[in-house]
């Protein structure tokens, strides 16, 4: 029994020392990468499937991202960078690329990457079954293989956003001797990817977590630093909170933490935060009107809503200042690329609730006796509960220029139903991401070629404008940068002066990490990149 | 009847139950008069802790929580006595005609009372208002639907123990009807059981309705104790009054209504005290 008194005292003095170098540790040799060490990271919801190559679901990729590459990778600047291709180049009239592809990277079956794996990856995979390949992929006509390591895309028309879509988040490079002679979606690697990432997929414990661990034989030499990352889901947001304060999970992306906990996270000396690596997401909160109906085909009703908004009350109190008011349909992150104006008609004025009101008055629907022109509903968005807060602040808004609008709350498959296949809404309150050209995530919202029923977050507002379908199809093959900002200029104009929505915030993700991970957010990808770099001070 | 009023007051626990309800009753009578501008409104900055000018505080959007208290009382009670009345005269109806006629109809209808037993209550409920889309109205039908069967069979069961009784017979040898029977005769002499597990059922639709619209079922168009409740849950670690106070009053209002129960139960059938 006298025995155990001395290795408490021990681990305890051990402990104290431990503690004092941690303290006193030189920042220099903090900063020295060592590889070992499990990271484990939160991704919230738990995906469905990690069948990335078809489905776009946004909690796929961080796992994923880590199993299979891409042909390229951006920089801060978005500039293309080499991953899988080694050197690319584009013809003078933007018809042909040439990859040049990465020697000696071998997919965790063993199998050797060659050009062929390229070309079905674009040609039977993405293009077939990737949801955003009809749209990325729509000039792609052939990639042609003259040897293994040279892909070479022919196109029908120049596509400069292809060369912005070629990430391991847009088209994940598969093992095409894995998929030959089978449906890609049940495809026994559907859940158990096989790529030429940096992690090797090791299981999936449904309900709980999945398991990633170092694939040795990575191309890039003495990477990854990290042993094994474990992704976690964690249904309770107050849980995931505790899960990062405790020290128990190190990393947790895209806003897996409640917004309104963030601020107390950050003081927290153990934990850091960043919002870089959100530079291809170009998150904004919308309104989409239902110009079907009455009311809202007359712009006048829909600029009036449009003045009615308190956009920085949205961000202040429903994103926590996690964001910043949206002025149009372009997300101010294309602003380095010069796409993005401010030049467009503003609904922050001082007195936008009285031009708000005069408008409703000129469109002919003056106030009741009960102060009410006419009533509306809202279709809320079933993705959370910060949705119902927007729409019980937009309730209140609306209500200063006399339109009642009722709430209605439903589940997801008949609010989507509701919305895109049965256009019996008048305002919906949608959530987009742009993606890394507006080709890819802002064109399918307002073309009156993507009114199509039945396709989700699609152009469902019936808004058919000739001027902005040119403006956008001209945007789309122009290869001139300063010719194609001018083409999204007058289309910006022109959308937010027609009002087909309301622009309210652009969303400000956040990452939450421990200090202890070092080297996670090496470019704008952030999240949807993998953590080859990334390493643990332990 | 007045016997049962002295025994009822002497049971201080269910007196102060009454007390806290009636309180509840006035607060939703002078809910328009004391916040005119209904719960929804944004009164002043977000997150304001209790104080003079905000009696319990502000919400995350600017709202104030004393008015959603209030407002959310009116909605409880509205769907709590709505649902439970539903749900005990269209349970009174399945259990009398299964008890008075029984053979098949006994059969039949007490398999179907069944059948809606042994599924969750709250999963049923959450179904239902799913189907429907939450409404006041899907909201009152999705809780009476879960809640009417423990009524019908304890009218059942009472309807079984006095059908042998010599005014049932001599009601029947008189050549009474069946339906003069089971409205004149039967029912009222199980009358304060249902009153007794009536008030029960009260408490828990209130209950239910605070669940459902924490889930995010609830009418998104009218304030709830619930969705005030959910609505504080990611600000609990910061602004402790958002859920606090809807909660205390979730707390006093089922427990007070569970109270009178109790002394209803024992005031209506004094024999129980004895056993």
């Amino acid at each position: 029994m006298s025995g155990i008194p001395t290795p408490r005292l021990s681990r305890r003095a051990l402990l104290l020392a431990s503690a004092a170098t941690a303290i006193a540790a030189p920042a220099a040799e903090a900063q020295t990468p060592r590889p070992g060490g499990t990271m484990v990271m939160i991704v919230n919801p738990e995906p469905a499937t990690l069948a990335s190559y078809a489905v776009s679901a946004g909690n796929i990729p961080p796992i994923t991202t880590q199993v299979y590459e891409g042909l390229l990778t951006y920089d801060w600047d978005l500039k293309p960078q080499p991953l899988l291709a080694k050197s690319f180049e584009v013809s003078a009239d933007g018809k042909t690329i040439t990859f040049k592809l990465q020697e000696g990277v071998t997919f965790h079956n063993g199998a050797a990457f060659t050009s062929a794996d390229v070309a079905y990856s674009f040609m039977e995979i993405a293009k077939k079954v990737n949801p955003n390949g009809p749209v990325i992929l729509r000039e792609l006509e052939a990639v042609e293989t003259p040897d293994a390591m040279t892909a070479i895309f022919k196109l029908a028309n120049p596509a400069p956003y292809l060369m912005m879509s070629l990430s391991s988040n847009n088209i994940p490079i598969i093992c095409k001797s894995v998929f030959e002679g089978t449906a890609p979606m049940q495809n026994p690697t559907a859940n158990r990817p096989i790529g030429t990432g940096p992690f090797k997929f090791a299981a999936w414990e449904r309900g709980q977590f999945v398991r990633l661990d170092k694939w040795e034989k990575y191309w890039k030499p003495g990477l990854p630093l990290l042993n094994r990352i474990i992704a976690r889901f964690i249904p309770d947001a107050a849980t995931r909170t505790a899960a990062l304060e405790t020290g128990e999970a190190h990393y947790a992306g895209y806003s897996a933490v409640n917004a309104a906990d963030i601020k107390r996270m950050q003081a927290n000396p153990i934990l850091g935060s960043t919002t870089l690596g959100y530079g291809t997401t170009a998150a904004t909160s919308v309104l989409e009107f239902n110009m079907r109906r009455p009311h809202l085909a007359k712009k006048e009703v829909r600029q009036a809503i449009c003045y009615a908004i308190d956009r920085q009350f949205i961000v202040d109190n429903i994103l926590y200042g996690f964001g910043k008011p949206a002025v149009g349909p372009l997300s101010s992150v294309f602003t380095t690329s010069g796409w993005f104006t401010d030049d467009v008609r503003h609904f922050d004025v001082p007195n936008r609730l009285e031009i708000a009101n005069k408008l409703m008055d000129d469109a002919g629907y003056p106030r009741g006796a009960n102060g009410v022109r006419f009533g509306l509903h809202l279709e809320v968005n079933s993705f959370g509960e910060q949705w119902l807060r927007q729409a019980e602040y937009l309730k209140q808004a609306l209500g200063q220029i006399g339109v009642e609008l009722t709430l209605r709350s439903e589940d997801t498959a008949t609010w989507l139903r509701r919305c895109y296949t049965d256009y019996d809404f008048d305002i919906n309150e949608p959530f987009y991401s742009a993606g890394a050209d507006p080709v890819i995530g802002v064109h399918r919202h307002y073309v009156s070629s993507a009114i199509r029923q039945g396709t989700t977050f699609v152009n469902n507002k019936d808004y058919r404008s000739p001027v902005v379908d040119k403006l956008m199809d001209d945007a789309t093959r122009e290869l001139d940068p300063t010719k194609r900002a001018d083409l999204y200029h007058a289309a910006q104009k022109q959308m937010v002066e027609d009002s087909p929505g309301a622009w309210l915030a652009e969303v400000q993700y956040v990452t939450i990490f421990n200090k202890k991970l070092h080297d996670h957010t090496m470019g704008p990808l952030g999240t949807y990149e993998a953590f080859s770099r990334a390493w643990l001070e332990r | 009847m007045r016997a049962a009023m002295q025994r009822f007051a002497r049971n201080r626990m269910a007196v102060l139950g009454a007390l806290v309800i009636g309180g509840v009753v006035v607060l939703t009578v002078t809910a328009p008069l004391l916040y005119p501008a209904g719960a929804f409104t944004l009164a002043g900055p977000p997150l304001q802790p209790p104080g003079a000018r905000f009696l319990l505080g502000t919400d995350a959007l600017g709202r104030d929580v004393a008015a959603g208290v209030v407002q959310g009382a009116r909605t409880s009670l509205l769907i709590g006595l709505s649902a439970a009345l539903s749900a005990v005269l269209f349970g009174s109806l399945i259990g009398a005609l299964a008890g008075y006629y029984r053979g098949a109809v006994d059969i039949v209808l007490m398999r179907l009372t069944e059948f809606f037993q042994t599924i969750p209550a709250f999963l049923l409920a959450m179904l239902l208002v799913v189907i429907m889309s939450p409404s006041v109205l899907s909201v009152i039908i999705a809780i009476s639907a879960v809640s009417w069967p423990g009524i019908a069979r304890l009218v059942r069961g009472e309807f079984v123990a006095l059908g042998g009784r010599e005014f049932v017979l001599a009601s029947i040898g008189l050549g009474a009807s069946g339906p003069r029977i089971i409205f004149r005769h039967l029912l009222p002499n199980c009358v304060s059981s249902i009153i007794a597990i009536g008030s029960l059922l009260v408490a828990s639709a209130i209950l239910l309705e605070s669940g459902l619209a924490f889930l995010g079922l609830g009418d998104p168009n009218v304030m709830s104790w619930g969705l005030l409740i959910s609505a504080g849950r990611v600000t609990l670690r910061s602004a402790w009054w958002v859920c606090t106070f809807p909660g205390i009053a979730i707390l006093l209002t089922v427990l007070s209504i569970n109270l009178i129960g109790d002394g209803l139960n024992e005031a209506l059938n004094p024999r129980l005290r004895e056993r």
